[in-house]
């Protein structure tokens, strides 16, 4: 990269259902909280960028509403629909371009205000999905994922497996919204189906959250903190719209994580990355996510849940947090997990830390089957 | 407009709609050209020359060529199975089948289930999303084969496609 840019503080919400918050007091205390955690003051932001959708909002051009709320009061503010991730993009556009040297990125949504899957469905084609009127995010998860497990003979277990694993990780965090530490594969397996296989706890719960980080320069940056976490690799891509598209793969994810990848040096990503931070708003997706990540070759994704290599303490742990189906207020849940990262990174993630985290992965996703991929590779100092 | 208080102590929640009145989708001529297939029970998709693929229901542009695809191309009314899944149980007025409420129109018992698809119609190269009828959900699978179930007088509507059911 032509700068070197870093994120230097960070906070979120305590994600719950129907947090008892308006939108904008959610908003303001993670942005002044990601401030403080920085050590800066408002006046220290050159930009803010925020995301959401105006559909979760309720409102068009949401964003002047919240600008108050995230600091940009008579400052250059943007925003930029659909997850965090791609706000962070444009942040670091902005500072590589070297206009800007301090961003606020900051990204939410109230799920208990509108039912995030209602939505979903007016994100299918008006002409003809919509007229046949039987899919949604979870009707179209459900489709993905009885394609992929047929073709890799994949188990509802398997899916189930997942779905333990990140949900008794969310417990050790106070910021996901599931808090169930004794959860048990029969919990999972028995939970309400929806649209078969996709089950009440192997889809992410309608959370309320929002986060913020701050984002910096080098030069400002080693003025801010002791402790930047840099951003060495980023890539983003989409995949076309279910109708010609191979929904048993995440193609648009694997090309935006090969070229974060040649951006950081990452030539082998299970032994280079130490943990990973993904966002899987359904079990399967995790697995289909391990492959397109190249952490094992395409079909494999069950063997490194069966295997325990992305438990906490596995070799290659992914969402040690919790992940999405810890906690997932939409337009955050992609930003929260760079922040999840930047944790790992940082050797502030508590009680769920990875020991000696050189380089951590953080993913966001947004569409139907996880249409639209980002991917950051974050580093400390010494890597 | 109503202010209730109870499930939100520490905030009021003010009910509200958000409705920009209708809106009026343009939709290509090749839409009109599919439900005037549709009307001679005939599937009719978009062909594209530069990779050959073939669309269905038809769209105009071809992205990984980026051209229009401005071939047309009838498609066999049977194919397979690509992946399917099954509803949770539906109840009158969840939700509309070609604008008919499923449950009102007799197509399901109120409370049954539905099993959307996506079926590869022979010769075609893409998801066409649709229902599985006339089957049990345990009997169905991936690479079924299955043909148009086609309205008795069909209109030249999305609605001549009712569905899917096996062979
Ligand atoms: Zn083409």
């Amino acid at each position: 990269m032509i700068r070197r840019v870093a994120i230097v503080g960070y906070a979120q919400s305590h994600h719950q259902h129907n947090m008892q918050k308006t939108r904008e007091d959610m908003v303001f205390e993670v942005c002044k909280e990601a401030l403080h955690h920085a050590g800066i003051l408002r006046e220290d932001l050159d930009t803010v960028i925020t995301a959401s959708t105006d559909f979760l909002d309720g409102r068009t051009i949401s964003s002047v509403f919240l600008s108050m709320a995230v600091g940009a009061f008579l400052k250059d503010e943007s925003k930029v629909e659909e997850d965090g991730t791609f706000a962070l993009y444009y942040a670091l556009m902005r500072i590589l371009a070297g206009t800007h040297d301090v961003a606020l990125v900051e990204a939410h949504t109230q799920g208990s205000t509108l039912n995030p899957h209602q939505v979903s469905f007016y994100t299918l084609d008006p002409l003809f999905d919509r007229q046949v009127g039987v899919l949604n995010d979870v009707a179209a998860a459900g489709l993905q994922a009885r394609m992929y497990m047929n073709r890799h003979s994949v188990s509802e277990e398997h899916l189930a497996k997942v779905a333990v694993k990140n949900i008794a990780n969310a417990a050790e965090n106070p910021c996901a919204h599931r808090q169930m530490p004794d959860v048990s594969l029969e919990d999972v397996m028995s939970s309400k189906l929806y649209y078969d296989p996709i089950r009440e706890l192997t889809m992410s719960p309608i959370s309320d959250g929002a986060c913020a980080l701050i984002l910096a320069s080098e030069e400002k940056a080693r003025e801010i903190t002791d402790k930047p976490v840099w951003i060495e690799g980023v890539g983003s891509c989409q995949d076309p719209y279910l109708r010609d598209r191979n929904i048993q793969n995440l193609d648009s994810l694997k090309s935006a994580a090969n070229t974060a990848y040649k951006m950081a040096g990452v030539k082998e990503p299970l032994s280079d990355l130490d943990v990973a931070e993904v966002s899987e708003k359904f079990a399967h997706e995790e697995l289909m996510i391990y492959e397109a990540l190249g952490l094992c070759q395409e079909g494999q994704g069950k063997n490194l849940v069966e295997s325990g290599t992305t438990r906490r303490n596995g070799e290659m742990p992914v969402n040690p947090s919790g992940g999405a189906l810890g906690a997932d207020p939409v337009c955050a849940t992609g930003l929260i997990r760079v922040i999840e990262a930047a944790k790992q990174v940082r050797g502030e993630a508590g009680a769920y830390q990875v020991p000696n985290v050189r380089r951590a992965l953080a993913h966001g996703q947004f569409g139907i089957c996880a249409q639209k991929n980002t991917v950051y590779i974050l580093g400390g100092n010494g890597s | 407009m109503g202010f209730i208080k109870d499930e939100r102590p520490q905030t009021i929640c003010v009910e509200g709609t958000w409705s920009l009145s209708s809106y009026h989708y343009k939709g290509s001529k090749l839409l009109e050209q599919y439900v005037k297939g549709l009307k001679q029970k005939k599937l009719i998709g978009s062909f594209c020359p530069g990779c050959a693929k073939v669309i269905l229901p038809p769209r105009n542009l071809c992205g990984r060529c980026h051209r229009i695809m401005d071939g047309r191309k009838t498609v066999s009314d049977r194919g397979t199975i690509t992946c399917y899944t099954v509803s949770p149980a539906i109840t009158k007025g969840k939700l509309k089948v070609l604008g008919m409420d499923p449950v009102e129109t007799g197509l399901i018992k109120d409370g049954e289930i539905l099993i959307p698809v996506f079926v590869r119609f022979d010769g075609s190269d893409s998801n066409t999303d649709t229902i599985l009828l006339n089957a049990e959900p345990k009997a169905v699978h991936i690479g079924m084969r299955v043909k148009v179930i086609w309205a008795k007088e069909p209109q030249g509507a999305l609605s001549d496609f009712e569905g899917v059911e096996p062979i």
